[in-house]
């Protein structure tokens, strides 16, 4: 490009472009951009305004509720946000745009103590005929385990899985805005009526800034007893929701590769793994911290297995898990869910 | 920041009316791009930028220390650049699947490397950038080139709509167009927008719609699904990628465009293709070219005679797989694109042959052979180890008539958009962008407005990263 300025022309009549379509100048590009953008924010203000409250506590998320508030506003007055409302409802997706902050949790029962040992219940037997419903859910971390779970009872049909696996990314138990998990898993619960369930939390909830806290009630920062006893009460209430009908195997956080993220995690591990110990024969707790450190105690990407081969255990962020790894942790829930409950041997399909 | 995001369309609506207000000036608007193109690139990690710029200096000086000493020295400075691109894409991307690789072909016999495992995190866009700076190099040392200011360069390198997954632009192609302003009275404003629009729409809506409802359950477990939806979800894998790719590298060449810069096509209807060969003439088109121009011509190309010609075709693309990812079913996948290289080839050029005239049946039937090819690489490709490619495989066969709940209704629409797009006449696409232009300009707003809405509504909540990012 050289210095000089583009000489002042003419504008010749028309310029055309391939097909016979007209050229514009920049400035018709540009005023087109922004008018478009401005249209389609009003006509997607509900959704705009969704995606401004779900993004994570700070100036960028502030700003954005405080530009598509009134947007949402005036995208309303004009009515021209029904065309969104009705292409959603056509879709059957009307909830798509509703901030559902709401955590509705059962009133926690009397704790039964660690050191009153209850007696293990029966293991439960099923069959063919009469298989075990199993339901593996939570947020983006539970996606590689449950898929290695899956196949791994994928040949023996005394195991059925409902619903897939039902991983939301960045979703967790503090923000119910982004995914509320505390009405979907009683919906779940209640429809599917699953006999096992393999949840794991925690992976997005490692910062301060909770949703649906009672009225009233304000958190420290993370890791602050207020902040501890809300998310306690939280996870508590998923287990008490669970296990009333369905032994719940809850899987624990990893280490990961930054120190200071595996701290917290370690904090959200505590508070689980205290919870599921109040729960004895109705919720396991699985620690997996220390499948995925390396010889010296710290986070390793990749792990020595029997053979000596080195494998590939975590994914590239250093947080979420390769195959190996979900099948390592495929192995323990099984193992947990096999003192559990009986299943008829294998068969394949 | 990508594309489909509030972030990037504030960003952009920023730099596209200083672009052009800066565009009389070079030497102002040249800083400004960069500047926009590296604020861009550090919105995944900011630390990565001082490569992208170790990038951009290590080929400017290489290439002009070339072109200085166009004579004996040239090859050995065009072989230390090429080392040293080679050399950064190595590190980041290579290390840690060569060290285990080696590691445990010496455990095999019992043999302990003493080899770490470095845990590298792979810069986005690494691959694009410097297969672009390998380019400008190369052409340099070839004299098709002349090696231009830093300024020019580094615009050219870390132009922000093709920084992270391409098209991978050559030197003849873009450099040009950075040497004179863009004229500011005749932008293609309706091939822009149409671009962006069936970009947007393709990547939000058919992509994430296909990934979300059958293909990620299929490829996770696939012992746990039907033959039926095991077939339907590879086909869907295809499509995905397909929608994905295509849509992002639709979206970088529309906003391009409306900066004024033309950038080359990068797909044209690749699941309309007869034959292999034909695919990667529509496929990726852009790295098909580099590979054609930079790997395979360089190895003798089909100048040595047949077996020759099948081993530079089998290595060009064993290369080309290896380029995508760090893993063996990346050379799996390149090596069964290789292999039906060669084979057409062979067939062709065996004695006797006689090109039978084309039919419609015949064309039809080569297309679903060579998109059955195309698939079935695909498995190896999308797979995490052979074993779960052989789960796919055999899955394929062995559990017909089970249920298949995911084979709905709106994956089959999605996949026909998918696949039915390429199959439309040229005459469509270039009469809709006509009458768009023909529009007056409220009415273009209102137009591109509504299919805002249409994709923001039709499409899952959030966006997922692009596929070609890893790479």
């Amino acid at each position: 490009m050289t210095s000089e300025p583009h000489p002042r022309r003419r504008r010749p009549r028309e310029q055309r472009g391939e097909g016979g379509r007209r050229l514009h100048s920049a400035g018709s590009a540009i005023v087109v951009s922004l008018l478009a953008l401005l249209v389609g924010v009003l006509l997607n203000a509900p959704g705009i305004r969704k995606s401004a409250h779900i993004q994570p506590e700070g100036w960028k998320r502030d700003l954005a509720l405080a530009l598509t508030g009134p947007l949402e506003d005036v995208s309303h007055a004009l009515l021209l946000d029904r065309p969104r409302e009705g292409l959603k409802a056509a879709l059957g997706r009307s909830d798509d745009d509703e901030i559902d902050t709401a955590v509705a949790l059962p009133e926690e029962p009397p704790a039964t103590t660690p050191n009153q040992p209850a007696a293990p219940p029966p293991r439960t037997k099923f069959t063919r005929e009469r298989p075990l419903r199993l339901w593996i859910a939570g947020d983006s971390l539970v996606v590689v385990p449950g898929e290695s779970i899956l196949r791994a009872v994928a040949s023996n049909r005394s195991v059925e899985a409902v619903g897939g696996i039902d991983g939301r990314i960045a979703s967790g138990l503090e923000r119910p805005d982004i995914f509320n998990w505390f009405t979907h898993i009683r919906k779940v619960m209640r429809k599917e009526k699953p006999h096992a369930v393999v949840l794991m939390f925690g992976g997005n909830d490692d910062h301060g800034f909770m949703t649906g806290l009672p009225e009233g009630v304000e958190i420290g920062s993370f890791g602050s007893s207020s902040w501890t006893a809300e998310y306690r009460r939280r996870v508590a209430g998923i287990m008490d929701t669970v296990s009333r009908s369905a032994f719940l195997v809850w899987i624990g956080l990893p280490i990961t590769r930054d120190g200071e993220q595996t701290r917290r995690y370690d904090t959200i591990n505590a508070i689980v793994a205290a919870a599921a110990a109040r729960r004895p024969g109705r919720v396991a707790y699985l620690d997996t911290y220390f499948f995925f450190a390396g010889a010296n105690g710290s986070y390793a990407q990749y792990i020595s297995d029997d053979s000596g081969k080195l494998v590939k255990m975590r994914a590239e962020d250093g947080v979420h898990f390769e195959r190996p790894a979900g099948d390592l942790i495929a192995d323990k829930v099984l193992a947990l869910l096999g003192k559990r409950f009986e299943l008829a041997s294998s068969r394949t399909r | 920041m990508l594309f489909p995001t509030a972030t990037f369309a504030i960003f952009f609506m920023i730099v596209l009316p200083l672009s052009w207000l800066l565009m009389p000036r070079g030497e102002r608007w040249r800083p400004f791009i960069v500047a926009a193109s590296f604020v861009f690139y550090s919105a995944w990690d900011w630390r990565f930028v001082f490569l992208l710029a170790v990038s951009v200096v290590w080929n400017h000086v290489f290439a002009h220390a070339i072109h200085r000493n166009a004579t004996a020295r040239s090859k050995g400075l065009l072989v230390a650049a090429l080392a040293g691109n080679v050399a950064l894409l190595g590190y980041f991307k290579y290390y840690d699947f060569f060290v285990s690789s080696t590691h445990n072909l010496f455990a095999l016999a019992g043999v302990d490397v003493p080899l770490e495992v470095r845990g590298i995190v792979l810069p986005v866009g690494i691959s694009f950038f410097t297969f672009m700076g390998i380019a400008y190099v190369v052409d340099v040392y070839r004299g098709d080139f002349e090696p231009v200011s830093l300024s020019k360069f580094a615009a050219y390198l870390s132009f922000f709509p093709h920084l992270v997954a391409g098209p991978i632009v050559r030197p003849g192609e873009l450099i040009p167009q950075l040497e004179t302003p863009r004229d500011p009275r005749y932008v293609d404003t309706a091939r822009a927008f149409f671009l962006i629009g069936t970009g947007l729409f393709m990547k939000v809506v058919i992509s994430n719609h296909l990934a979300s409802s059958i293909v990620d359950d299929v490829f996770g477990a696939p012992n746990q699904h039907s033959s039926l939806e095991v077939l339907v979800g590879v086909y869907a894998y295809a499509v995905q990628i397909y929608a994905d790719f295509f849509g992002y590298t639709s979206m970088a060449i529309g906003l391009a465009l409306l900066l004024g810069f033309r950038f080359p096509q990068n797909f044209d209807s690749p699941y309309a293709a007869v034959s292999i060969q034909d695919f990667w003439r529509r496929w990726h088109m852009t790295l098909s070219r580099w590979l054609r121009d930079y790997v395979y011509i360089p190895l003798g190309g089909n100048r040595g005679g047949r077996l020759l010609t099948y081993r530079n075709l089998m290595l060009t693309m064993l290369i080309g797989g290896l380029w995508h990812g760090a893993g063996w079913t990346f050379v799996a996948w390149g090596a069964i694109h290789g292999a039906a290289l060669a084979s057409e080839r062979w067939w062709h050029e065996r004695p006797g042959f006689v090109e039978r005239p084309s039919t419609p049946l015949r064309r039809a039937w080569q297309r679903f052979a060579t998109f059955h090819v195309v698939c079935f690489a695909w498995i190896f490709f999308r797979s995490d180890s052979f074993a779960d490619a052989w789960e796919i495989i055999v899955r394929l066969f062995t559990a017909w008539g089970e249920p298949s709940p995911l084979v709905t209704g709106g994956v089959l629409a999605a996949m026909a958009v998918g696949i039915g797009s390429q199959y439309l006449p040229t005459r469509f696409p270039l009469g809709l962008m006509a009458r768009f232009s023909r529009l007056p300009v409220p009415a273009q707003a209102v137009v591109l407005s509504v299919a805002l809405l249409g994709t923001h509504t039709l499409g899952p909540e959030g966006v997922a990263p692009f596929i070609y990012f890893q790479f």
